[in-house]
């Protein structure tokens, strides 16, 4: 069973650009959310600067990339720009998906918090996000 | 589930036994089928539900097919190994193929990247940084003739992976460079996989609007029909479906349902089900749990013979043939201990030969981390030439058919998806199962319960919930890139192509297919030309879009440049 | 856990505009912090001219497909847009899926649009208190026409319909049940009926339906008779949207109707007397618990209240009389 949290934490999750692998995604939404996280769903097809401009609106505590297609390298220094750009460095960066061991600390590097990566137990990512809120 | 716990702690330091002598006494945390069926301790004679041979079983190559669609299966000629290649630009991929080709690979396989399934040439802005990704990028009648550069079209049969409706632009290239170069299209062999309804479950929603799915899926099959007689024109995949998370026997149903959408279809357009049925094939997972998946295979068999039979009054037993080919799961590799990956892609692999496969991809160990290496890519292929020449599953067609077990999960199986085909069908049939949003709420709680039964343990995975180790720092062999340099050369060299063309002979072509998907008409002749015309993917597509009342990009970002 | 911020220059940021500002502030008061009375003190004179709009209805009937449409006709028209999406807390978990934004993210670049989705938080029809603030403070960063997207269907004390000034009622057809059972309640909820999705097979069925219940509170006499709107608010084919323009006019119409005959008065009349007797009661409740803390009273109350040696009733009046001004 998922622990739950009392804390008011609230996430938001979504894919960039093309990639259409959402499965992922989807059920880290609905184990957040038994986790008791407040969970905005973007989707798919979204761009850097739709997502900043969601986790500005919504006030998010965090964001979750979900990358399946190689493309983290990719968007990654883009949104990590953005968000610098509109002051948002209090919001905890988090990413899932398929990536080669050899890509986390450049995921790391680039401003990635934490990186999970297929096979990831639910426990293990909600103890993570409660554990290291930036505010 | 204490068995499990202890198991988790994994300790090796020096002088401590515990963990050698409770691992003596472990036993299975389990006694369920991948797919949650109850199984029992042994099965005997009476588990046969199945009484009557012949009606039900029958030998292989007879009617049902339950144990193969030829009598001598893999004695006549082994199944094709295909492994799946797609990266970067036509030029790239095309010396990938002819790597597997020089060690043994059988069967030329090419997949589609992500921005030309949706529809969108290489220089949409969308596109620009995900070409070549995941697949390889085909703007152009120019990209299909660097991917076919110098192969003989005559003597290979090639599988073409694209999916959506931009199959029937993969179909047009590829007959447009076939004419081009002289072939007669009648003697053409391969595959396209042509399946845009289950599409719309893989995040291409926007490039397959269900009716434009239907024409456009259903055009390429007619023309087939007519002009590329030795052409499967569609694959219709249950694959993709089951790594939605859903069980085997959902993955049948719903691979059927999907199925008869198609045929439905074509009956519409007054063709015989004799006609087409035999250029059916299918893409199945080969998940982890062996003998399940053999039962699903054998179930889908019978299922297939008697619905085309049955229902649709076939007389040819070749379209009551289920044709298949596997891909091992890919959902069910992980990055941890990535080299466990070979072993778990051998057993799904020997679960599609036990089940009489006719074509097999076996996913390279790194397919949880990137594209594969060509090493890796190597490895695959040699796990499927293991199976062949080494082990000798080969030798005797479907060798698990009467066992007490296989038969009575085979038909576990087919009940189970016959009662989910009929629940379709009661809630108005498949079409209005996907419009009232059925289908997309099936993939959802079915992906979430196989998420909790790994945190709950009910599922085990080495390396996931058991037997656990520090991440490695590494991958084994290591880590596919695909070329900024490819991908640059190949939006620039679109853009080159779009200045360069001759606009007039262009314009005629665009009209040309404009009328005919106006008038109804097939729209794949249309297709062809305008490819030769140098009509990109975008263009062909989008420019049937707007007729069928469609934005022109499905990523509604550019407009038309045909709007005249 | 949240850093404390500095109100008057979040709220000076606000009435510039700054969505930032916005969004920390309305945070603070849904966490329903102590600071947020000093938010909303700041906040209030700078309100009260936003025209609410409430759309309700039950799950996937459309509500957010319908509000999408909304917005580019009313972004057409030159009005800013503020959105407050609610979805419902799980009573479970706690948590909630906020999955409405999606289909608003066409506006994600137009700096005349806010959403803002929020869990409902233990209120299962849809809203809770904050709700009044958030609008508030929607309205103060200049947003003209708000727009609240709740399942509400007016069961609860706090909802949508006494919030907004126009409320939309979204059905489909197939919903014959639903009418049925809301036939009492129809007229208080809607001043627009919405049957969206009116190209599905039932939607003649259920007009005449919805006309049949309307057409008896017309012989009542009502000033204003709900008109039904019928819309397709999501196909593939644009061209196969409709209905929306009828729809802004119905709105609008109502709207004039609303300020002609001065209704809007009473309306914001009851809004604010509704919201007033909202705060008394929480903030009455907050201060007597507080005079109750550290006296072991409370428990002493509940206990003698379990063994039936007193009753809720005596034991309010009690605990009024003592730590309140003595009734008369």
């Amino acid at each position: 069973m998922v622990k739950r949290t009392e804390q008011r934490i609230k996430v938001l999750v979504t894919k960039v650009g093309l990639d259409g692998h959402d499965r992922g995604i989807k059920v880290v939404a609905s184990m957040l959310k038994e986790a008791g996280m407040e969970v905005l769903y973007l989707g798919m097809y979204q761009t850097p600067e739709s997502i900043v401009r969601a986790a500005i609106d919504e006030d998010v505590d965090v964001i979750g990339l979900s990358y399946l297609s190689g493309e983290h390298l990719i968007f990654t220094p883009k949104i990590v720009e953005e968000m610098k750009k509109n002051g948002l460095e209090d919001i905890l960066l988090i990413a899932g998906g398929t990536f080669p061991a050899e890509d986390i600390p450049t995921m790391e590097k680039m401003g990635i918090d934490k990186v999970f990566r297929a096979g990831t137990l639910t426990d293990e990512f909600v103890q993570y996000i409660v554990g290291n809120l930036k505010r | 589930m204490s068995q499990t716990n202890e198991a988790k702690t994994e300790k090796t330091h020096e002088g401590d036994w515990d963990a050698y002598i409770k691992a003596y006494y472990e036993k299975p945390v389990s006694f369920k089928s991948w797919s949650g069926y109850d199984v029992k301790e042994i099965y005997t004679p009476d588990d046969r539900s199945v009484e009557d041979y012949g009606k039900n079983i029958s030998d292989a190559g007879t009617y049902p097919f339950t144990r193969g669609i030829h009598a001598n299966m893999f004695r006549g000629r082994l199944w094709t190994k295909r492994e799946v290649v797609g990266i970067g630009s036509p030029a790239d991929t095309h010396a990938r193929l002819k790597y597997l080709a020089e060690h043994g690979g059988s069967g030329l396989n090419t997949i589609a990247d992500v921005t030309y399934e949706m529809g969108l040439d290489a220089d949409h802005p969308w596109a620009v940084n995900e070409v070549g990704l995941t697949g390889v990028n085909i703007t152009s009648i120019r990209d299909m003739e660097a991917l076919t550069k110098d192969i003989p079209l005559d003597k290979v049969s090639w599988s073409l992976i694209t999916a959506s409706t931009a199959a029937s632009v993969t179909m047009a290239q590829y007959v447009a460079v076939a004419e081009s170069g002289g072939y007669n299209l009648a003697g053409l062999r391969g595959s396209i996989q042509n399946d845009p309804i289950h599409f719309r479950y893989c995040g291409f929603r926007p490039a397959c609007p269900l009716d434009l799915s239907i024409k456009l899926g259903s055009d390429v099959m007619e023309y087939c029909t007519k002009r590329l007689p030795k052409w499967y024109y569609t694959t219709v995949n249950m694959y993709d479906l089951r790594e939605q998370g859903i069980n085997a026997s959902q993955e049948v149903a719903f691979g059927f349902c999907i199925a008869m959408c198609y045929i439905d279809e074509l009956i519409r357009r007054g063709l015989d089900i004799d006609e087409f049925a035999p250029r059916f094939t299918f893409y199945v997972s080969c998940h982890i749990d062996i003998f399940e998946e053999v039962a699903k295979i054998r179930a889908a068999r019978r299922m297939w013979a008697r619905l085309v039979k049955e229902k649709y009054g076939a007389k040819d037993p070749k379209s009551m043939q289920f044709r298949f080919a596997v891909h091992t799961a890919g959902c069910s590799l992980i990055p941890q201990q990535p080299l466990n990956n070979i072993v778990r892609v051998a057993y799904e692999a020997l679960a599609a030969v036990l089940g009489g496969v006719q074509s097999l991809h076996c996913c390279s160990y790194d397919e949880p981390m990137c594209l594969p290496t060509e090493k890796a890519h190597l490895q695959a292929l040699r796990t499927q030439q293991i199976l062949a020449y080494e082990t000798g599953v080969t030798n005797v067609a479907d060798p698990l058919g009467g066992s007490y077990y296989v038969e009575n999960l085979t038909d576990r199986i087919e009940d189970e998806s016959l009662k989910i085909m009929k629940q379709v069908e009661e809630l108005g049939g498949m079409e209005e199962a996907i419009r009232t949003e059925w289908l997309d709420r099936q993939f959802e709680s079915e992906a979430v319960k196989r998420q909790k039964e790994l945190d709950n343990g009910d599922k085990l995975v080495v390396g996931v919930n058991i037997f656990n180790t520090e991440q490695e720092k590494t991958t084994p062999l290591g880590v596919q890139r695909v070329s900024e340099q490819s991908a640059k050369k190949q939006v620039e060299d679109v853009k080159e192509l779009k200045r360069s063309r001759d606009k007039d002979k262009l314009k005629d072509a665009i009209k040309r297919l404009r009328d005919d998907a106006g008038e109804g008409k097939n729209v794949i002749p249309a297709m062809v030309d305008t490819t030769k015309a140098f009509g990109t993917t975008g263009e062909l597509l989008g420019t049937v879009r707007e007729v069928f009342g469609y934005s022109y990009d499905p990523m509604e970002t550019i407009e038309s440049p045909f709007n005249w | 856990m949240k850093k404390s911020i500095d109100i008057d220059d979040m709220v000076q940021r606000l009435l510039a505009g700054d969505r930032r500002a916005a969004a920390r502030l309305i945070t603070l008061v849904e966490d329903g912090m102590e600071k947020s009375h000093e938010v909303m003190k700041r906040v209030y004179p700078h309100t009260g001219q936003a025209m609410i709009l409430g759309i309700t209805g039950s799950g996937g009937v459309g509500k957010s497909t319908l509000t999408d449409q909304l917005i580019h006709k009313l972004r057409k028209q030159g009005k800013t847009v503020g959105v407050v999406v609610v979805d419902p807390s799980s009573p479970f978990s706690g948590g909630a899926f906020l999955g409405d934004r999606i289909r608003l993210q066409s506006h994600s670049q137009d700096d005349g649009v806010y959403v803002r989705s929020m869990a409902s938080r233990g209120y299962l029809g849809g809203l809770s208190r904050s709700t009044y603030d958030v609008i508030r403070i929607i309205e103060a960063m200049g947003m003209e026409v708000i727009i609240v997207e709740t399942l509400g269907a007016g069961q609860d004390e706090v909802d949508v319909i006494h919030i907004a000034h126009t409320c939309l009622l979204v059905l489909t057809p197939g919903m014959g049940d639903d009418i049925q059972a809301m036939k009492a309640g129809i007229m208080e909820i809607a001043d627009i009926i919405v049957l969206n999705k009116a190209d599905l097979q039932g939607a003649n069925t259920s007009l005449r339906h919805l006309q049949s219940t309307l057409s008896v509170a017309s012989l009542k006499g009502k000033e204003w008779i709900p008109p039904i709107i019928q819309t397709v608010s999501v196909a593939s084919k644009a061209e196969n949207i409709q209905g929306i323009d009828e729809l802004t006019a119905a709105i609008a119409r109502h709207h004039e109707y609303l300020q002609k005959t001065k209704v809007i008065d009473q309306i914001k009349f009851e809004r604010v007397e509704q919201e007033l007797g909202l705060i008394f009661k929480d903030e009455l409740q907050k201060l007597i618990f507080k005079g109750l803390k550290g006296t072991g009273k409370k428990k002493k109350y509940i206990n003698s209240i379990i063994e039936a040696r007193a009753d809720p009733y005596s034991v309010v009046e009690e605990v009024l009389n003592t730590y309140l001004v003595p009734r008369q």
